[in-house]
């Protein structure tokens, strides 16, 4: 029986060599054609995009004359911009934005808006935005809320008070902070990313697949679900609510939501912002033949498709999303039917063949 | 044992394990154990890195095989998502080191008391190890006798295909012919290795054999410690002479310090205690060969339904990945609403669960407590899963209509799953 003490010292010294375990197969990074893609052509430019959108914001509100319609006019439509150039980097919440100084979902779009909470923070003069307990009181929310609430008039009117725009500079000061953080830290993160190896959890490939499926399931439950009562919190069903619909005061949901489908399907395809067509996803699965096990025939198309089904849905829908729940119920559903047909496409097929791990561990294979 | 300790606190699994999860699966039978708090997991596993050390060193052998054994299992028991059979195996070979003495030469034990040293073992003792080592291999072997196993060369197709990309052997992987060359030696290698270990004239062979496997897998697939784990203790077949000198070696290492014995010395049991052990140590076997067979009592396919799939050995066998979308209804007004999954579990759960009736059924049962919990009493719980199997279409896994609240989990035939 000595020998078994034996093994176990062995086993000590050979975990040591364990550590160094052979993995000199490859010296190049299976998806390096991918991560570079994305980093150089998606990622980075549209974070510029975002961040030029928000000095052009910031540029309005500087220069905002409460006296002239066309000026607030102008401040909306730069709203607008932003807004929709927001929707093409929400899925990249890893690395950088990920950071707690960052945490740019929460810090730019946290919705609905708390609007006795922004008008508190109006009114006392005295609030931090750094607190979570602020995250809807402030970002693009805030905007959609102060900007849109009620008639251009009466906007004119709230918004000649000093506090009112005032706030509205720090929410977009607090923003474009985080973006710049985030923007200047792509530049060292950027090999970090490319040079990703693996599947685990902190590869590149897996935070990408995972927030890919994570915004994606975010479009499908905060998005459509909630608003549309067909969602739950905690198990409990949900009454249709129009008020927690994004963007409910400028009625721009539907617009917002294609927008994220679009930065989605472009991930997806590998079209960078340029619109020029390099290394996606979809040219990976095209490498493994992957076949989907939901439709038939070839997953890289049968996803591509439904993406296309997915915007085609949401483009019938002549009035924003609020209007459409009351009106025009099955519809809605029939949307949610058709991004739910997604999810298995995503998490059961795309998942399998790009041996990504949502586990946090090791598997043997059950 | 300690290196995987180590690993698991290192790579942050006790905190995503066993603290950040609001819920956990348990084992039919074992819902009583429960995780232990913030402190108290990493108590646990101070004391399983203490006692590791200690059995590697043959110091208070017995308390620190018994402590890391109880330990062990403990922490695998609180959440069955956790589940690998390698984990299973190192409880089991943890139970057996605590009966036998391992700590009675070249330990530290022997150098406080060299009175207890031991040159010669009962025959036994190896052999126990070695029955539990062989048993792996050959019931891992049986899993594999399957018709998709052996002549569709799935999942292994699978899981070639996504290493396509290595450069100069990659190609090879696209090969419908390599998948099956792997598909086949893999399962010739788990039934005959453990024979082939046996005998003297093979054994070198063998193990060298069965370090390129171990290696290979351990480089392919997503196992962890598994691999090494095993080419250390297979170690274990080879004869006396060759632990002998390799203790020499050790030894010179701390040559002052350790007195060869100078007679044979070596310890038989007697008695009561002969009997009990030998009682124990062939139901351990008995049971052992015996409950992998279980699934035969239920209908249907075991890779769908699952039902008596773990404790097998049924190690890297099937790709499956499932979808699990699930409804509470309001009893008195009809209102249905999606359960956010992530609102319970963490994704590593919802991965688990969503192909395993069982956890189905005890997440439907989470939902529920919940539910009431928030005052809507006697939901309704539905679930809609989609299951693929070796990349097969995509699947409804259970009946969409049957009410999952109102069903207990037990060991009877769960005849909600739908056929594959």
């Amino acid at each position: 029986m000595k020998r078994f003490t034996q093994i176990v010292v062995i086993i000590f010294i050979v975990l040591g060599l364990g550590s160094c375990r052979p993995d000199g197969v490859d010296d190049k990074v299976e998806y390096s054609d991918l991560f570079e893609n994305v980093a150089d052509n998606i990622v980075v430019p549209r974070y510029a995009q975002f961040q030029s959108d928000l000095s052009a914001l910031e540029a309005s509100l500087n220069t905002f004359d409460a006296s002239d319609v066309s000026s607030l006019i102008s401040l909306q439509e730069q709203f607008k911009a932003a807004y929709l150039s927001w929707q093409s980097v929400s899925v990249f919440e890893f690395g950088p934005a990920a950071e707690y100084s960052a945490l740019l979902r929460a810090n730019c779009n946290s919705f609905p808006a708390n609007i006795s909470r922004i008008e508190e923070n109006i009114e006392v003069g005295d609030y931090n935005l750094d607190f979570p307990s602020n995250y809807e009181a402030k970002g693009i929310p805030a905007f959609d809320y102060l900007l849109f609430h009620t008639n251009n008039n009466d906007l004119l009117v709230e918004l000649s008070e000093s506090s009112r725009i005032a706030y509205l500079q720090d929410c977009l000061d607090d923003m474009q902070a985080r973006v710049d953080e985030v923007v200047n830290a792509w530049d060292s993160y950027r090999a970090v990313f490319v040079g990703s190896e693996g599947d685990d959890q902190n590869s590149s490939l897996s935070l990408l697949f995972n927030q890919f499926l994570y915004d994606f399931e975010r479009i499908k439950r905060e998005k459509l679900a909630l608003p549309a009562g067909f969602a739950s919190n905690y198990g409990i069903p949900l009454d249709a609510d129009t008020s927690v619909v994004e963007a409910r005061f400028s009625k721009m949901s539907f617009q917002l939501m294609d927008a994220n489908l679009a930065s989605l399907e472009n991930i997806y395809l590998g079209i960078g912002n340029d619109g020029l067509d390099g290394v996606g996803i979809f040219e990976k699965l095209k490498e493994y033949n992957a076949q989907s096990t939901v439709v038939d025939g070839d997953l890289a198309i049968a996803i591509q498709e439904q993406f296309v089904i997915c915007r085609a849905a949401i483009s019938q829908f002549t009035n924003d999303l609020a209007f459409e729940i009351v009106h025009n119920i099955s519809e809605v559903q029939e949307t949610s039917n058709q991004f739910q047909k997604m999810v298995p496409m995503i998490k059961n097929d795309m998942r399998s063949y790009l041996s990504v791990t949502v586990t946090l561990t090791d598997a043997d294979g059950d | 044992m300690f290196g995987s300790t180590i690993r698991f606190w290192a790579k942050g699994w006790i905190d995503s394990l066993f603290i950040q999860p609001d819920n956990f699966f348990h084992y039919y039978g074992f819902e009583w154990v429960k995780p232990l708090g913030e402190i108290g997991m990493y108590a646990v596993f101070v004391l399983l890195i203490i006692s590791s050390i200690f059995i590697a060193f043959g110091l208070f052998y017995r308390w620190a095989s018994v402590t890391y054994f109880i330990l062990f299992t403990y922490v695998e028991l609180i959440d069955i998502t956790n589940y690998l059979n390698h984990y299973y195996f190192i409880s089991l070979v943890a139970l057996l080191m605590c009966f036998l003495p391992a700590h009675r030469l070249f330990s530290v034990d022997v150098w406080r008391r060299p009175s207890i040293g031991l040159n010669k073992v009962p025959n036994w003792t190896i052999a126990s190890i070695k029955f539990q080592l062989g048993l792996v291999y050959f019931f891992a072997g049986i899993a594999k006798l399957n018709y998709d196993w052996l002549f569709n060369a799935m999942p292994m197709s699978i899981w070639l295909q996504a290493k396509t990309h290595w450069p100069i052997i990659g190609d090879l992987f696209a090969e419908k012919w390599i998948a099956y060359s792997f598909s086949w030696m893999g399962c010739i290698f788990d039934l005959t290795i453990v024979f082939f270990l046996l005998t003297r004239r093979f054994r070198a062979i063998a193990y060298l054999a069965l370090v390129i496997f171990h290696v290979l897998t351990g480089i392919m697939f997503p196992i962890g410690m598994f691999p090494w784990i095993m080419i250390l203790a297979t170690l274990i077949f080879f004869s006396d002479d060759f632990h002998q000198k390799l203790l020499l070696f050790l030894s010179s290492l701390f040559k002052d310090r350790i007195k060869p014995l100078k007679e044979d010395n070596y310890v038989v049991l007697h008695g009561f205690k002969k009997k009990l052990l030998t009682a124990f140590l062939l139901s351990c076997m008995f049971f052992q060969m015996v409950f992998p067979f279980r699934y035969l009592l239920y209908p249907g396919q075991l890779f769908w339904t699952e039902q008596g799939y773990r404790f097998s050995w049924r190690v890297m066998l099937m790709e499956k990945a499932g979808t699990a979308f699930f409804y509470v209804t309001n009893p008195q007004t009809g209102k249905r609403g999606e359960v956010d999954n992530s609102q319970f579990l963490t994704a590593t759960q919802e991965k688990m669960m969503a192909t395993q009736p069982d956890l189905i059924l005890q997440y439907a049962h989470i939902i529920k407590q919940e539910v009431e919990l928030r005052g809507l009493k006697d939901p309704i719980i539905n679930a809609e899963v989609y299951v693929t199997l070796n990349g097969s279409r995509s699947k409804l896994f259970i009946d969409p209509k049957v009410n999952l609240a109102e069903l207990e989990d037990g060991l009877i035939h769960k005849d909600w799953i739908l056929d594959f």
